[in-house]
């Protein structure tokens, strides 16, 4: 398969906002994560033609959708010359064509556009739809049904902003494996916008950490939710106790994990293809156990000793480090109210509760690492 | 019962019809989907005859198309007291209608379709005809038959511009008119009743066009 590149370097300004990015994709999928107006759909209507940037460049291959400012002549091509698929946040599907019609749109040829639309619908498993309107399709078919109209003419380029925001979990899941599925088979190149972490996880294979119209870390998911650049990278992905820990066992109880050493218990997985999960408990879910209270079902399991290794003081609350047994360190957090009265100090030795509804256990793209 | 002002009546109002679909149209088109220095202006005139007594619609229109007026001096041709000036005041006093609908129609079409479109590859005037107008097309045509309704009762405009000749200007509200003013009451009675037929009708049109279907704009409804 022919490697593809889509290279983009472009500056915008909007009023205050100031776009200001810079990447290259290949035949993956990037993911543009950041939280709204971080300049995410602004960035995928620039590549798609629908806003023009003030100055740089966008090129698929040797095809230049947009320069000026730079060397080589300037360019614009319309969004209509571009054969880029794009997926909107809310299908923008046309109420007034069939789903089949719908896919059909794109395509030019008259005598095969109808097999051709068909074909796609069956390949998305949209046969028995295909002559409901939008209005009558559900949002998980909606959202079926736009992706196969973008791929219709056979783009190089999907974009897809926010695909899964209206779906429930069950749904997404199933996607986040269609859409891995059709980027493989097609060799897309797929940008894809959300400020969903396991989106992020389940259907990335890089990262694009978006704040204020700047692209602050680019990189494969794991390596950015591992090393995020700065504390401001950090706390855009909303990740403070990210870690990795082998499968030691598949209980009904649920999953059964050893952390470097420290055994934890984690809900239940529908599938797991990997004998190491990558997974993150946020601070809010890590408690203070105290043996000679009574201890509640919440709390009872995930106990581990730890010592109190930084105290800061924040506008939202108190931050604490703890340093666990087996080497590894995690945040936990208080409310003003809640903190003052545990009277805690540097250095003391609390026992932690790590609860096992609070573990997030993050499925990486099959095939991946 | 004579049927010569009918008959008048609705070839002034077919071509008026026309007229206010491609004048509407266009200017709506125009108007709904950009802004521009003056637009507001532009608008306010188009509207303004909806407001305005018709008399002085008429004395306007007698200015623009009199023996000074630009029609004379551009075109040499003279159109006061003809059929055609009955066509011209039924246009003008019918476009305020038409004019807002059709934009209140094509404004509402949401123009992330219409980029969805553009990104599919269609050229602006594909977008026009394959999504914005089949979208708008209901507010288009209720806008469309008001326009139509309303040029067809025009009175005050053409007794002033086109006169109340039998036969080549004398449509149906004219020849009520006179009807009553002879003293023809049963002939007016009828004609009366012929107009107010015609008015429920479109009414009755317009409001169909207006309920909001389920599938938007598509003929046929599937399970």
């Amino acid at each position: 398969m022919d490697e593809v590149r889509l290279s983009v370097d472009i500056e915008h300004r909007l009023n205050e906002f100031h776009l200001q990015v810079r990447f290259v994709a290949g035949s993956e999928t990037l993911v543009l994560f950041g939280a709204s107006g971080a300049g995410k759909t602004t960035t995928l209507n620039a590549i798609a033609g629908l806003v023009r940037p003030n100055s740089g460049e966008i090129r698929l291959d040797e095809q230049v959708f947009f320069r000026q400012g730079g060397e080589g002549p300037r360019c614009y091509l319309a969004a209509r010359h571009r054969n880029v698929g794009y997926v909107f946040q809310h299908y923008a599907l046309f109420p007034h064509l069939t789903a089949l019609d719908n896919v059909a749109f794109p395509l030019r040829d008259r005598r095969n556009r109808r097999n051709k639309a068909s074909e796609l619908l069956e390949k998305m498993a949209l046969t028995h739809l295909a002559d409901r309107y939008p209005a009558e399709l559900s949002g998980g078919q909606q959202q079926r049904v736009a992706i196969a109209r973008a791929l219709a003419a056979e783009p190089k380029v999907l974009l897809l902003d926010e695909p899964f925001s209206a779906l429930d979990l069950a749904l997404r899941q199933r996607f986040q494996q269609d859409l891995r599925r059709l980027q493989e088979e097609m060799g897309l190149v797929i940008l894809y916008v959300t400020h969903n972490l396991d989106d992020a996880f389940a259907v990335g294979h890089r990262l694009a950490v978006l704040q204020d119209g700047q692209v602050r870390q680019i990189g494969p998911v794991e390596e950015v939710f591992r090393n995020p650049v700065d504390r401001e990278v950090a706390g855009i992905m909303g990740i403070r106790n990210f870690f990795r820990a082998r499968v030691v066992e598949a209980t009904p109880e649920g999953l059964l994990l050893d952390w470097d050493g420290l055994q934890l218990l984690a809900p239940r997985q529908p599938s797991l293809s990997h004998d190491v999960v990558a997974l993150y408990i946020r601070p809010e879910d890590i408690k203070i156990v105290y043996p000679d209270r009574p201890l509640s079902d919440a709390v009872q399991r995930n106990q581990v000793s730890g010592t109190i290794a930084v105290h800061q003081r924040r506008a939202e609350g108190h931050i604490l480090h703890i340093d666990l047994p087996n080497g590894h360190e995690v945040e936990m957090r208080f409310a003003d109210y809640a903190y003052a009265p545990l009277d805690l100090r540097l250095g003391e030795q609390i026992q932690l509760s790590l609860r096992p509804e609070g573990l997030v256990v993050l499925q990486p793209p099959t095939g991946g690492q | 019962m004579n049927w010569q002002p009918l008959v008048l009546s609705l070839q002034v109002t077919a071509v008026a019809t026309v007229l206010l679909l491609v004048l509407g149209l266009g200017l709506a088109l125009m108007l709904a989907r950009r802004n521009f220095p003056g637009q507001t202006i532009v608008e306010t005139l188009i509207i303004l005859p909806l407001v305005l007594p018709p008399s002085v619609v008429g004395y306007y229109l007698l200015i623009v198309l009199g023996k000074d007026g630009p029609i004379v001096t551009l075109l040499h041709t003279n159109v006061l007291f003809t059929w055609s000036a009955a066509v011209i005041a039924a246009t003008v006093v019918g476009l305020p209608l038409m004019f807002q609908a059709s934009r209140a129609a094509i404004a509402s079409v949401d123009s992330a379709l219409e980029q969805a479109a553009r990104t599919l590859g269609s050229s602006e005037l594909e977008v026009l005809w394959r999504v914005t107008l089949p979208l708008a097309r209901r507010g288009v045509l209720a806008g469309l038959v008001l326009g139509a309704a309303r040029a067809l009762g025009e009175f005050g405009a053409t007794l002033m511009v086109a006169g109340n000749i039998p036969g080549q200007t004398q449509t149906l509200p004219l020849a009520i008119f006179d009807a009553v003013q002879s003293g023809r009451y049963s002939q007016a009675h009828y004609m009366v009743l012929l107009m107010t037929a015609l008015g429920l009708i479109s009414l009755w049109w317009v409001r169909r066009l207006e309920v909001p279907r389920r599938t938007g704009g598509g003929g046929k409804r599937h399970g």
